[in-house]
């Protein structure tokens, strides 16, 4: 052994290393959903306490309930699209490039609307701020999606490249598309909850 | 993803992936790129920009801070793995044999290393640096504190001083055991070649690194005026050091997140043949709980700390009361994290003790479902007490009794971990080593932290101690007295695999009783100032208080000497210490299986696991 | 502990006990446990009382029985542990090899299951105590609460100030009559403080926007602290002032005093 120059790598099978994965990636989800949960926390208490009656003071707009569906549709649609391609393999590539269009067309969306944001009211200086405990929520709930659109779409940008390289072990690209699944699956719940909680003005 | 070979690192040619960028990078180029992006940033966008507006001062600080984290991170390589795998093109073998450092030498330390023992030793060091300057802080306190009149600092450094030594403090103990042991040992332990994923273990490691300089750099804008705790809307109204502290934290719950996911997917999936649940070392369990347990509490804090950037910043009105906030929405979302974090403190320091016990009683572990169940038991009504912390709040008082109700069951889980350890040591004949005197530290340190919680969570009682330097006594019994002796005990006893030498005995034990003796002295002080009326975090107090305060700073002026003789006594040990037999303890865990230097991959041949680790003894008829 | 110990055991499980309390360590254990308990139970009956302030109130005295008599309780707990403990580390072995194998208990069912039965007991002695306490607490707010003396109180960084509205007063010392209930409506400026008049053994926190209540029944006469127990920020050490529990006679020409400079304390 002393003598021996060569050094080689040992695999673990590919069905362990895709499990394994799949369970790190199932534990962040669960770190992501605390997340969540302090989110919606947040929405409710402050909405329920009102402190100086200013959850939405008189004469500031909300976003239409409509407009908190949109948000999330990118995710939902992603997040239908993977299933469908993880579950038939001969699709996978059309999906997987689904998944990608939708995320990115629902993350413009959400850009778009944080950027439009009727509730950004100035103070004596000139100076913006949020008017109201609803408007601070609003724009935290709309960063979480954003922050999930990015994630998603750089897993689905992943997904789709990754669709064309053939040296890649099949057994575990395809643990991956589950792992992926997950993830988009987890987005698409949470993008709903947050639609949900913004739907309570 | 990737067993690698076995050889002895010294006879292999260091592998040169060729042309591949990660052999370039390490933490120079990390450093500089980080400082680059960080004053890219700050002078970018300070440009422009009305900087009388606090707000804005608080946005650059903000962002400056986040852009040196991203650009150490990507100086030093550590995104080079997830673009790999975006593009289609993973890591050759050879490059993870690279990363994995082998054959590197020291210099491995100083890169992105995806060893699980560099990053132990990485963790080590990094805990001792933060325990160094957190401990430093609270030697200044207690000069302050010594004399009523505050004649050593002034009330913006006292302040600063009490939180920054507070959330540096926590920090430390949150990786303690978890970070060193858990990291170099534990996947030893249960008969791994790695954790389940190398490259995010480096990563974890990494990204606490640079929340290191941006948590100091809180001295340079003026410190917090907050405490650890950093309530709002305090917090809101304060000076840019806040920035620092609230970039801290985040930065520190995307780390503790990815060690948290990589602990516990490693323990769960990558177990020595025959390792069934029931044969799993205690510390372990108790690590992993601990970081399980970790994965879901910390966000809540995260989703506070954002919130608290976000009203800073771009003038949102959580905590802000005219504008419809409450400061109650934060201490709920702290608390909601707080307390099983101090759980998540506690319980490796626990479970480290009870390896060490069966070892040094010569006894096997009394009770190992009676353990399990303490820890499971604690972990789990710790996420259903948390406003314990807020009985005096206002916020809710009808809730009052039913916090107080599930709070005080929480002693009967943490009674079953005082069963375990003195059921072990009953009819024994420990050996007094000094990771079994720590075993002895403990309990009797925990017993007045675990006795001193019950008066706290009755609401009557925590009326009049509610705020006052009680609490405080009681805390450091609890984080100090049992985590921190936990840890050190640890120390001790993984030494040996962990530097290749024993620690010095004789400076281990003047450190000890230094550090316990004087500890008592200076907490055993505080709860009769707590007791008298003083309230916590004051820079100054009324003569009455005068006697009590002494004592404190006396004991606390005896746990610093005791502390830096600890501190020399591992300097010296692991440069000139003796040398370390294979298994100096007779222990029957697996890390003591393996030769120091550890191979890369820790096992010649995956061992196999026929019962648990705790044999021992003479059958009784 | 010597081998011969455990070579045979008795029959019957009340002849196993008998036996077991014979024991030379047992009964070792037993007096340290003993000594532990006593020190403990001094240590809250008599020491504690000592360290803590005057006894103004009700609910001071609920906080100091607690203090006490939660120490009491559990001074045989803790004196089991530290015996045990005590005990073991007086057997202590040294030297640079493992002292001998001692006897492999794995387990004892009937030790755990009395461990678990007893801190769940100890628990529920806490619990109904303190609910007891809490709900005592509550029914004589509310019915105390027409004849009570009501002080609204306001903090602001760094100090705090009192508005009795019925003498319609504003004061800064804390001054109120014994042996008449107090409600205090307490409300902020600007950060949170937490109100704490000390000898009074309540506290309540002071939000912006918010008002938030405490109550209490002062019993005697005496000089009272009040302080603030949450950090405030820069000067929260010195946000402190005091006042005193008053016969009702000298309470009242105190606020006659103030009422004659126009209802504003000096
Ligand atoms: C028997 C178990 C315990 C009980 C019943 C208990 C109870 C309590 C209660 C009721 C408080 C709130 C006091 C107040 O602010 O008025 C408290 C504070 C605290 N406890 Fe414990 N505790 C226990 C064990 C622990 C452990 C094991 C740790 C840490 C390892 C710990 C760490 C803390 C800390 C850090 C605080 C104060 C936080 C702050 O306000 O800065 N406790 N404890
Ligand atoms: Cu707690
Ligand atoms: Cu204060």
């Amino acid at each position: 052994m002393a003598h021996d120059t060569e050094f080689h790598v040992h695999h673990d099978s590919p069905e362990a290393v895709g499990r394994r994965e799949r369970l790190g990636v199932r534990l962040l989800i669960v770190a992501d959903g605390a997340f969540l949960f302090g989110m919606i926390f947040s929405w409710f208490y402050l909405r329920n306490l009102n402190t100086n009656q200013a959850w939405l003071p008189k004469g500031v707009h909300s976003f239409s309930t409509a407009s908190g569906w949109v948000a999330a549709a990118g995710l939902i649609v992603a997040g239908i699209a993977h299933r469908i391609g993880e579950y038939n393999k001969a699709v996978r590539n059309a999906t997987a490039l689904i998944a990608l269009v939708a995320l990115l067309v629902g993350g413009y969306y959400q850009w778009h609307q944080m950027a439009h944001m009727p509730f950004v009211a100035q103070d004596a200086d000139g100076r913006p701020f949020f008017n109201g405990a609803y408007a601070s929520n609003w724009v935290l709930v709309a960063g979480a999606n954003m922050f999930h659109y990015l994630i998603g779409a750089f897993v689905a940008l992943g997904l789709v490249l990754r669709g064309y390289r053939t040296k890649l072990d099949p057994t575990l690209e395809e643990w991956r598309q589950r792992t992926a699944g997950s993830w988009f699956t987890w987005i698409a719940v949470s993008g709903i909850l947050c639609a949900l909680a913004t739907s309570f003005k | 993803m990737t067993t690698l070979s076995h050889a002895p690192a010294s006879s292999r040619p260091v592998p040169n992936p060729q042309k591949s960028l990660i052999t370039k990078l390490n933490m120079g180029t990390g450093m500089v790129l980080g400082i680059i992006f960080c004053w890219g940033t700050y002078y970018g966008m300070k440009a422009g920009r009305d900087m009388t507006d606090s707000h804005n001062v608080n946005k650059v600080l903000l962002m400056s801070m986040f852009a040196w984290s991203v650009g150490f991170l990507i100086g030093i390589g550590a995104f080079i793995g997830p673009f790999r795998w975006l593009i289609g093109k993973d890591l050759t073998d050879e490059e993870q044999l690279y990363l994995a450092g082998d054959g590197q030498g020291i210099s491995r330390y100083f890169k992105y290393c995806t060893d699980h023992k560099v990053v132990g030793i990485q963790y080590l060091v990094g805990v001792m640096a933060l325990l160094g300057v957190g401990g430093t802080m609270a030697m200044m306190i207690r000069t302050n504190l010594a004399t009523p009149g505050s004649h050593f600092v002034t009330p913006v450094v006292y302040n600063s001083l009490v939180g920054l030594h507070g959330i540096t403090m926590i920090i430390a103990m949150i990786i303690v055991a978890t970070g060193p042991f858990g990291n170099y040992i534990m996947p030893i332990m249960i008969g791994a070649a790695d954790m389940a994923f190398p490259r995010l273990n480096a990563l974890s490691w990494w990204v606490l690194f640079t929340a290191v300089p941006v948590l100091c750099s809180a001295w340079f804008l003026g410190g917090i005026p907050t405490g650890w705790t950093a309530y709002a809307p305090l917090s809101d109204q304060a000076g840019p050091g806040m920035n620092a502290f609230v970039a801290t934290i985040i930065i520190f719950a995307f780390s503790t997140a990815i060690a948290g996911m990589n602990i516990t997917t490693t323990v769960v999936a990558m177990r020595a043949k025959g390792m069934k649940w029931n044969r799993v070392p205690i510390f372990v369990i108790g690590a992993t709980i601990s970081v399980a347990l970790a994965i879901p509490a910390f966000p809540t804090f995260m989703v506070a700390m954002i919130q608290t950037a976000m009203d800073r910043t771009i003038a949102t009105s959580f905590y802000d009361a005219n504008l419809g906030g409450s400061g109650w929405l934060y201490a709920n979302l702290f608390w909601i994290m707080g307390h099983p974090e101090v759980y998540v403190i506690l319980i490796p320091g626990v479970a480290a003790l009870m390896e060490i016990a069966p070892v040094f009683v010569r006894k096997p572990l009394f009770s190992y479902n009676a353990a399990i169940a303490g820890f499971a038991g604690i972990a789990g009504l710790s996420i259903l007490v948390w406003a314990h912390h807020m009985y005096m709040a206002g916020w809710m008082p009808s809730l009052n009794g039913p916090f107080m109700v599930t709070t005080e069951f929480i002693s009967v889980p943490t009674g079953l971990l005082f069963l375990v350890l003195i059921g072990t040591m009953w009819r024994g004949r420990p050996w007094m080593k000094l990771p079994m005197l720590s075993v002895y530290a403990f309990i009797w340190d925990f017993l007045i932290g675990g006795i001193t919680g019950i008066y706290l969570s009755d609401v009557p009682a925590d009326n009049y101690l509610h705020g006052s330097m009680y609490v405080t006594a009681h805390f450091h019994y609890t984080l100090m007295g049992a985590a921190l002796t936990g840890a050190i005990g640890g120390l001790a006893y993984w030494f040996p695999k962990m530097t290749g030498r024993m620690l010095n005995e004789r400076g281990g034990y003047i450190s000890f009783w230094f550090v316990q003796i004087g500890f008592n002295v200076l907490f055993l002080g505080m709860f009769i100032a707590g007791a008298t009326g003083q309230p916590r975090r004051v820079a100054d107090y009324a003569h009455l208080f005068a006697h009590a305060n002494l004592i404190s700073t006396m004991g606390a002026y005896s746990v610093g000497l005791g502390m830096i003789i600890l501190l020399w006594a591992i300097i010296h040990s692991w440069r000139s210490g003796k040398i370390a037999p294979m298994n100096p303890w007779g222990a029957k865990t697996l890390e003591w299986t393996v030769p120091y230097p550890v191979p890369l991959v820790n096992f010649d041949t995956p061992p196999v696991v026929t019962s648990d680790p705790y044999g021992y003894g003479r059958s009784a008829k | 502990m010597s081998d011969h110990d455990q070579e045979v055991l008795p029959p019957t499980p009340g002849a196993r006990v008998g036996k077991f309390l014979g024991r030379s360590d047992v009964r070792q254990t037993f007096i340290l446990g003993l000594l532990y308990t006593i020190v403990f139970v001094v240590l809250g009956r008599w020491i504690y009382p000592h360290w803590m302030p005057r006894v103004l109130s009700k609910q001071m005295q609920a906080n100091e029985d607690i203090m006490i008599w939660f120490t009491v309780i559990s001074a045989p707990i803790a004196g089991v542990v530290l015996a045990i403990a005590t005990k073991s580390f007086m057997n202590m072995h040294r030297g640079d090899t493992p002292p001998e194998e001692g006897i492999a208990i794995r387990t004892n069912t009937p030790v755990v299951i009395v461990w678990t039965a007893t801190s769940v007991l100890f628990c529920i002695v806490a619990i109904v105590w303190g609910l007891v306490a809490l709900n005592t607490e509550s029914i004589a707010a509310a019915t105390d609460a027409p004849k009570s003396i009501v002080v609204d109180v306001t903090g602001s960084q760094w100090a705090w100030s009192f508005y009795y509205p019925a003498q319609n007063i504003h004061t800064h010392t804390l001054n109120l009559p014994v042996n008449q209930p107090v409600t205090f409506n307490v409300t902020s400026d600007d950060v949170n403080h937490s109100f704490w008049p000390v000898q009074l053994g309540v506290k309540i926190d002071a939000n912006r926007l918010v008002t938030t209540v405490a109550h209490a029944d002062p019993t005697a006469t005496g000089p009272l602290d009040v302080k603030c127990a949450e950090l405030c920020g820069l000067y929260h050490a010195y946000m402190e002032t005091d006042g005193a529990i008053q016969t009702p006679a000298d309470f009242s020409s105190w606020v006659s005093s103030i009422q004659a400079t126009g209802g504003v304390q000096e």
